[in-house]
């Protein structure tokens, strides 16, 4: 690893994007970033050769009312607080961890693909795709990664709220 | 790619096949005996584990996640059981991280003589196939007579460990591995001199360093191209602090760097078990774990014979989780397998994807 | 023998049910011993003749695009070649029941037709598999023929006939073969596992790469008789050494002792070695076996000029 692997400098890294830093744990660093900032920022920490691309999560907080979750995300006013999607992009330098997270709204689920970057990212984009809904233009291969190719367009299993199809889907 | 789909001739293995003990469907365009191109596809064995663990209580979820693979079981366990106690903030006893350890090695070791035999038996060496194998009933006795099962063991409880290892057991695994490591010495011999297997092995299916790195390769594929990534290494969990591995590196990155890797790393296993069994802390086997864990999110790694699995587990506080996150070490790998396969001959595929050491189960969850 | 009537000698001895059996005995033991060499128990005596009887009972399955005729009836031809070519060799260490001058050269045609007819009905399937095991099939042809026929003749120049009676008459009244020629012998060992595409040599139908190779498609009596094919072959090609190189065959006795030989060390050489790919069989045959061919015939052709 070129870089030092700490989360100071990462954290140095990502300061002209970083919307807000959290550590949830002594190894850990949170980074939130736009939607928008996501590649640039993506691209720093290549570039300072900052660890790998580990995983990239994808977590879902629907709006609260709609599912039986606590609400993580958002406000806690009384305005209608749409559900996001949110993408954790998981990477690794030696022991510690940088997390950025990026949040979608539901009504506008885009996030930029990092496979231009990252060529491996192709796999983990394809599982955000199909499992959550998220948008990715630009990632090379749309194709279903771990869905059956007859599965509906438009269900999202790993939201909160799909609980299961009523009857068997035929074959 | 139009004036050239006269000529391509796509040959495709699986989801049947001979070659793969999983289903998985690639599609190699071929021209004469040589690989054009190459595509995968995934998700046969798709369960919905994931969407599964946020319907059960967090001890139910162990016995599910475990399910996974069959190959890999326990280290999923551990994986679980350790980011879980980090959220609890549960310490486990000494001598319950130390039989996790053994029990975690043990299966390392199964997971590679049942890959060096699959290996062999894809270059079409049945002897080597049978004998490895033969070796490896070995492992599963131990194993059996630790947890009364050959395979998914099921050792982790959340909070330490449901069998304990006495001085008999202890003699057994003892025994046991001084066997295996003189068959060991003979199949690193067979490895690495053999003509025909050399012929198939050498120069095939080439990574270079920078080529892994790019392709986020983890486990021995990319420590046979001389990337060192070890979880057990970089951030030790479990006994691996006090007990300390060495990371099994080749350069030349091609097929017969994994093998000798994977065997490597094999001498290296029963050294650590041999010195954990000699320095056992002694002392409970679990400790208690409230049945609610507190909010919060956690990363938890473990290395498994695979490579590095990544665990993220979010909790709301309640009895069951938030979500469960799994990436398996097999999904790092196949990028890898992609770009290698383009320029190999069709015989050199079932040997390339064997290499990595696939596990469509941990993939597709 | 001469006075075997000719429909006899076909259907019955040497030909026919005889060598039927016989080839299914040989398979056992070959399928026994590799499976001793990998430390299994290996099959029954019967198992060979279960094979055999389960495939004709299934039925046979004729996929689409196929020519239907050639389907059906290249395992038959091939069959029926390898079948006919008892009737010139030493069968059961008694004499041939027909014999003319240059039957070694029809025995190895007839030889090589069942490898012919494995190919053509390889490429006559469409499915992709197929294609390549006869593709296989057929490079490895061109490979191992040309070294095993030279190493089968070098014999026959030692003995200045091409009759294989003659030969083994020859044989059997000097020293056995194997020793002067040490260099043929091996070859054509070796060639006989090309032949029949035996490991390490069985890449036309490596399992685990193209299924089957080129009978992927056959199932029932096509599967049965290609199968009984290999095995007729095996014996017969086990007879032509063992009676050229191991000092002919005099007596069923003889017979039974020198082909066994041959078998345990081909069932040794099959469980020794990793599988070549196809490139790598052709590069062997062709760099070291033909030259190590040529340079024994050349060294036999030598020697009679001088003596």
């Amino acid at each position: 690893m070129d870089s030092d692997c700490t989360l100071q400098t990462a954290e140095t890294l990502l300061q002209p994007w970083a919307e807000g830093y959290d550590h949830p744990e002594p190894n850990r660093l949170d980074v939130q970033v736009t939607a928008a900032n996501l590649k640039s920022a993506v691209q720093e920490l290549v570039k300072a050769h900052w660890g790998y691309l580990s995983a990239i999560t994808g977590l879902d907080h629907p709006a609260p009312g709609e599912a039986e979750g606590e609400d993580q995300a958002g406000s806690s006013s009384s305005l209608p607080v749409e559900g996001t999607l949110e993408a954790l992009y998981h990477f690794c330098c030696s022991s510690v961890w940088t997390t950025l997270r990026v949040n979608v709204p539901y009504s506008r689920p885009v996030i930029p693909s990092i496979c231009d970057i990252i060529p491996s990212a192709t796999l983990y984009e394809r599982e955000l795709m199909e499992l959550f809904g998220v948008e990715l233009p630009g990632t090379p291969s749309l194709q279903r990664l771990v869905l059956p190719d007859d599965w509906p367009d438009g269900v999202y299993p790993l939201r909160k709220s799909f609980t299961g199809f009523e009857s068997p889907t035929p074959p | 790619m139009e004036a050239h789909e006269s000529k391509k001739f796509v040959v495709p293995i699986g989801p049947q096949h001979p070659a793969l003990k999983e289903p998985g469907h690639f599609e190699f365009s071929v021209d004469g005996e040589t690989v054009t191109d190459a595509s995968l596809r995934l998700g046969f064995v798709h369960r919905g584990i994931e969407k599964a663990t946020e319907g059960r209580t967090w001890v139910q979820n162990l016995y599910l996640l475990e399910r996974i693979c069959g190959i890999c079981s326990d280290v999923h366990g551990t994986a679980y059981s350790i980011g879980v106690e980090k959220l609890a903030g549960v310490t486990v006893p000494p001598r319950a991280q130390a039989i996790r350890t053994i029990v975690a090695e043990l299966e390392r070791i199964h997971s590679h003589m049942l890959w060096l035999g699959v290996a062999a038996h894809e270059g079409g060496f049945d002897t080597l196939f049978m004998f490895s194998w033969r070796d490896r009933e070995t492992v599963m006795d131990l194993l059996e007579s630790i947890s009364g099962n050959r395979v998914n063991y099921s050792v982790n409880l959340l909070g330490g460990v449901k069998f304990d290892i006495d001085e008999k057991q202890a003699g057994e695994i003892r025994r046991g591995l001084d066997y295996l490591e003189e068959r060991t010495r003979h199949y690193m011999k067979v490895v690495t001199t053999d003509e025909t297997f050399l012929g198939r092995t050498r120069g095939v299916g080439l990574m270079s360093k920078q080529q892994a790195e790019l392709l986020g390769a983890v486990g021995p594929t990319a420590r046979a191209s001389g990337v060192e990534r070890d979880v057990r290494v970089e951030s030790p969990y479990l006994s691996y602090g006090e007990f300390p591995v060495n990371i099994m590196l080749e350069t030349a990155g091609d097929l017969q760097a994994r093998f000798v890797v994977r065997i490597n790393e094999l001498f290296e296993t029963y050294r650590l078990i041999r010195e954990i069994l000699d320095h056992m802390p002694s002392g409970e086997l679990t400790t208690r774990m409230p049945r609610r864990i507190p909010e919060g999110e956690t990363i938890s790694r473990a290395e498994a014979p695979r490579g590095e699995l990544f665990y993220f587990i979010k909790s709301n506080g309640s009895d069951k989780p938030e979500r469960i996150k799994v990436r398996t070490p097999s999904l790092c790998n196949w990028g890898s397998v992609i770009s290698m396969a383009v320029g190999h001959k069709l015989a050199d595929m079932p040997m390339l994807l064997v290499g990595i050491d696939p596990c469509f189960s941990c993939n597709d969850r | 023998m001469y006075n075997i009537p000719a429909l006899v000698a076909i259907l019955v001895f040497p030909s026919g049910i005889f060598l039927l059996a016989y080839g299914l005995f040989y398979e056992w033991v070959d399928r026994k011993l590799v499976a001793r060499y990998q430390n299994r128990l290996g099959p029954r005596w019967f198992q060979p003749l279960a094979d055999i009887l389960k495939l004709l009972a299934k039925e046979e399955i004729v996929p689409q695009g196929v020519q239907t005729m050639l389907f059906v009836g290249l395992p038959v031809v091939g069959l029926a070649g390898a079948l006919t070519s008892a009737l010139y060799v030493p069968m059961f260490g008694l004499e041939p029941s027909f014999s003319f001058n240059g039957d070694l050269i029809v025995t190895l045609y007839l030889l090589s037709m069942m490898t012919l007819c494995l190919g053509l009905a390889g490429a006559n399937t469409v499915d992709r598999f197929s294609l390549i095991g006869a593709t296989r099939t057929l490079t490895q042809l061109f490979s191992y023929e040309a070294p095993f026929l030279l190493a089968l003749l070098g014999p026959a120049i030692v003995t200045g006939s091409w009759q294989i009676r003659q030969i083994n008459d020859y044989a059997h009244h000097h020293l056995w073969m194997a020793l002067p020629q040490v260099i043929g012998f091996v070859v054509a060992l070796v060639g006989l596992m090309g032949k029949l595409e035996m490991p390490p040599f069985d890449a036309p139908e490596a399992e685990t790469e193209i299924v089957s190779g080129a009978l992927t498609e056959y199932s029932g009596r096509g599967l049965a008789l290609f199968r009984i094919g290999k095995d007729v072959e095996l014996v017969i090609g086990l007879t032509l050494i063992s009676s050229f190189y191991l000092g002919g065959l005099a007596n069923p006795l003889e017979f039974i002792v020198k082909t066994l030989g041959l078998l345990v060390v081909i069932a040794g050489l099959q469980s020794l070695f990793a599988r070549l790919r196809i490139d790598q069989t052709v590069g062997l045959w062709w760099r070291i076996g033909a030259i190590m061919a040529l340079v024994q015939l050349l060294v036999m052709v030598g020697i009679r000029m001088v003596l």
